[in-house]
Order: C-alpha cells, then structure tokens, then sequence
C-alpha cells in the first residue's frame, strides 16, 4: 500500500511542486494550506508523514509542531522551511528533520524514504 | 544480572516505620514532590521555596507534598526545612499562600546509599499517596525557579505524559558524560533523542512510578549514579509517553571532566552497558531514531564558563595508553587499539580522536562489559575506558572553542549521528557472539 504524506505548505506554488515530485517517488500525497487544515486532516487523513513550512499565515509551523506531538506523539515530521535561522529554535528539536527548502528536493526526499523505511 | 531477577521486584521498602506511618495518615495526594539529598542543607531551602511556590501558584487545586529523601545528615535539613517556617516568600513572590500550608517530610531513607534508593523512597510514598503525578529535584540546584514544577507536572497531569525529562541550557563542556556517551547512545540505540537522559530533575507519571518500583534493581549501582540513565531507558523501551521540557539553566556544581571523575562515571557508564545487555532485543530491532517532544519557553540564558584543561586531559590519555594496553587488546578490535597508539604520539596541538574511532572504541567496551570478557571485572573493563574518554573530550573541547552554543549543539548532534551510523558495527559485535 501506497505511504501517504501530507505537505502543509502556505504556498499553492509549492504544494503543487511539491506534489508532483513525492507523487512520482511512489507516494499518496495530500495537502494542506495552512496549521488548522493540517491538524484536521491528520485526523482525518492519517498520514504516514508530514512535510511542513514554518512561516505560515495564522498559526506557525513550529506551534502545529508542538500541537502534533501533544496527540500524535509517533507520527513523523520534517520541517521544510525556506528559512534555516529557525533551525536553532528548540520547538524545532520535536521534528525528525530540518530541511532547508531549495529547488532539488533531493535532500527530502532521501530523509522520506529514511524516516519511512525505518517505520516499516 | 538475569531477566529473572530483574523483574522480581524489590524487597525491604525504603521509607522507614516513622516515614511509612506519616504518610498513611496523610492518606491521598495528587502530586508528590520527590527532593533525593545526601548533606544539601546549604542549599535545599532554596529549592523547597521554589516547590512550595510551584505548587502554590501552577496547582492550587491539587493537594501536593514534598519529600525530601536524606541520605546523610537528617537533622541539618531538617534545621533547613524549619528555617522556611515564616513562608515569607510567598508574599515577596506575589503568590497566594494556600489556606493550608504544603506538608514538607523529611526522611532518612533505608538501604544502599545512593540516589537511587532516595528515589526508590519517594516512589514508594507516591504509590501508597495514590498521587497523578510528581516530579524530582536536585537539592543542589541553584538556578531552580516555581515554573520548573509547572514544566515537569504539566505535561503528566494535563497531556498524559508518563516521563517528562529536563532540556538545560548548559555550557558546550558541561555534562560531558552526558554529551560524549549517554545522549549519543540513548538516541543511536534506542532510537530516541533525549538530551538530557541522565538530568536530575524529571516529571513521572503513577504507572511509570509503579513499573519503576517493579523492578528488583534498588541494591545494585543503579541505586547509585546509574538511577537517571536506568528510569529513561526502562521508559523508552517499555514504550511511556516522552518529552522534554525547557528549564533554562542548571546551574550546579560543574567540575573539570578531566580533574574530578567522580563514581558518577563509573555508575553511569556501567548502568549504560548493563542495560544494553537487559534491553538487547529492543535495541538490536530499533531502526533510525526519533525526536522528543518538547514543551515550555526558550529564553536566551549564559550558563557559567566552564574551562577545561585540555593538556592534562591528553596527558592522562597518553600515559593511559601504556596502563591499560594489555586490557585494551582484550577489549578491542585490534584495528582500534593500533589508532589509539597512533593518536597517543599526536602532539596537543594536532591531538584528534576521530569520532569513527571513538564510537568504534566505546561500543567494544560495551560489549565486553556486558558479556565480562576474558575474566575481567566490570571494574577493570571501566576504567580502562576512562583513558579514551578524556582523549574524546580533548579532542571535542579542541575542535568546539570558537564555537558558540548553538555551533556546539550542533556538533554533538552530529556525533550522535554517527553513533546511529555505526550501530551495525555493535550489532555485529554483539551478534557474532
């Protein structure tokens, strides 16, 4: 069965890109465009991992972060940010990675695939 | 130590006939607060303020006690306790006195000195108090405030944790047993990333104190030093809920790694590598690693300076190496025991312990010390190791002093990645046996 990720992303630009290229590694990806639609559908979705933007309108990654841990204490994250300055705020220390966006998603993708094999 | 024994369970309690009967009658509590002491008289008033004031003003609601659990001097803390009778703090700290003041008991505990069995005495109060949640305390602390009992109590009462650890801001070369060897192994073998596995102030829940007491481990060293590496790795590997909280500062006692290695090592290395041995099927199933929550406010704190004589640290390492070569051959892979010789002609200004070498080394000890190899004593296998130990912390302080706090996190995270790295190397060790 296909592993499903959900990218919480406030921008359309990168959620699409984003699914395009985990869609063509094999995955099931879902999105979300903001924390409040990301907790939602964590619930309802279940996603096997979490893909997530720091500087988001309304509620910030690092406080979606810590509201994940609190209910899904297993389900893994990696934060994916534009911005590596937030790399030091200890909140981050609560995801499984930190990766600093760019245009290759080589580094993510090869943190997916270590994170979910390690859960198989 | 067998299986067997070590889920028997433990025998003689170690709250005595006076402490057990004090606490019938007080009957019901919701949390306990647990303060293990060995001669603290000096400093734990401060630490009982900060309780009191913590219960005060974070659970109001909540019926609370403290314990303070004495291994040396009863009647000097007991001075200390009645030295607080005035509760003028409360006022100084704009905090409402509760309508009946917080019971504060004092108690000699019974059985092995050591940390453990004060602990095992408090544990054994919280059961018979029925309490929902407690928390420990270093009674040397100086850096402690009332906010401390929020972030340790919180995450249990409110969010049911079962294990809350304690996340300092410490200086990069304090807590180097816990930097170079208890951090790195507890996130490489069991796969969870706790940085502070052997922090003396922790959060628990009753049925993490209940499976804690289960345990018949209270006359061994774990009753010692080893008691804060043994309760994180029994909540690891029997799956409690874990996190973090940020405590600020711990401002304690710091000493010289290299100048004052006290029995801690000894027992928390040793407590490591025996439970490596108990929990093996766990760890040797563990794939990757995984974060810890964490809960509370990060502000930017400057813990004390502490210097390092790097020097004496080399030279302890070099004259170590002719000492104990004849338990090194014994102990470790023959490849690594000819690079300690080719690091031990290294001059201080070029002295590196390649971190690969380091693991490489520390992992053979393990083994050996779990399965006592070639006739030697837990002892003799111990201190052979403390020679490369002062040869890695050189080399980190060597390779850390221009760098700043966060550059030096960021280091031993890296080692700790390497550890996990190299894990196949222990589990062929340990598999070829």
């Amino acid at each position: 069965m296909k592993k499903k990720i959900l990218v919480v992303d406030d921008e359309y630009n990168i959620r699409l890109l984003l699914k395009e290229e985990l869609t063509d590694e094999g995955y099931d990806v879902v999105l979300a465009e903001n924390g409040a639609a990301a907790l939602r559908m964590i619930q309802e979705e279940k996603p096997d991992l979490v893909t997530l933007d720091i500087k988001m309108p309304g509620e910030d990654g690092l406080s979606v972060l810590r509201k994940i841990r609190e209910t899904e204490y297993d389900l893994p994250v990696i934060i994916c940010s534009a911005y590596s300055v937030y790399k030091s705020d200890f909140s981050a220390i609560a995801a499984d990675h930190y990766v600093v966006k760019s245009s290759n998603f080589d580094d993510l993708k090869k943190k997916i695939r270590e994170i979910l094999s390690c859960k198989e | 130590m067998s299986s067997s024994d070590y889920s028997a369970g433990s025998g003689m309690s170690a709250l005595d006939e006076e402490a057990s009967q004090r606490i019938a009658q007080t009957g019901k509590a919701d949390i306990i607060i647990g303060i293990p002491s060995y001669n603290n008289a000096d400093s734990i008033g401060q630490v009982i303020k900060a309780a009191e004031l913590g219960l005060a003003k974070y659970f109001p609601r909540f019926k609370g006690i403290i314990l303070i659990s004495e291994g040396g001097d009863i009647e000097r803390t007991r001075a200390a306790v009645d030295a607080l009778h005035d509760k003028q703090y409360f006022e100084n700290a704009f905090v409402s006195r509760p309508s009946s003041d917080t019971e504060i008991f004092v108690t000699k505990y019974r059985g092995a000195s050591g940390k453990g069995t004060a602990i095992k005495a408090i544990f054994e109060a919280g059961r018979s108090l029925n309490v929902k949640a407690g928390c420990m305390l270093d009674s040397d602390l100086r850096s402690i405030s009332p906010e401390w009992i929020e972030l340790l109590i919180s995450p249990v009462l409110l969010k049911d944790f079962g294990f809350v650890t304690p996340y300092y801001s410490r200086h990069k070369y304090d807590g180097t047993i816990t930097n170079m060897i208890a951090y790195p192994v507890t996130w490489a073998l069991y796969g969870r990333r706790v940085r502070q596995p052997i922090g003396g102030d922790f959060g628990f829940s009753l049925q993490l104190m209940e499976s804690l007491l289960a345990k018949d481990v209270w006359g061994t060293d774990i009753a010692r030093f080893g008691i804060d590496i043994w309760m994180t790795t029994v909540a690891i590997c029997e799956k409690f809920k874990i996190c973090q909280s940020f405590l600020g500062a711990k401002i304690h006692d710091d000493k010289d790694p290299g100048k004052d290695l006290s029995p801690m090592f000894t027992q928390v290395v040793g407590t490591i590598f025996s439970l490596m041995d108990i929990y093996s099927d766990t760890w040797l199933r563990v794939k990757g690693s995984r974060p810890t929550a964490i809960f509370g406010f990060e502000s930017e704190v400057a813990p004390k300076p502490l210097n390092v004589d790097v020097d004496n640290l080399i030279s302890k390492f070099q004259t170590g190496v002719e000492t104990y070569m004849p338990v090194w051959r014994q102990v470790l892979e023959p490849e690594n025991c000819d690079k300690l010789r080719e690091v031990a002609r290294l001059d201080s200004l070029h002295f590196e312990l390649p971190i690969e070498l380091w693991i490489k080394c520390l992992y053979d000890f393990a083994f050996a010390y779990a399965k006592l190899m070639d006739g030697l004593s837990a002892k003799e296998i111990i201190e052979a190791l403390v020679p490369i130990y002062y040869a890695k912390i050189a080399s980190f302080v060597s390779k850390t002093q221009n760098l700043d706090s966060h550059q030096a996190e960021e280091a031993i995270n890296q080692q700790c990645v390497a550890f996990e790295k190299l894990k196949p190397y222990l589990i062929n060790r340990w598999s070829s046996e």
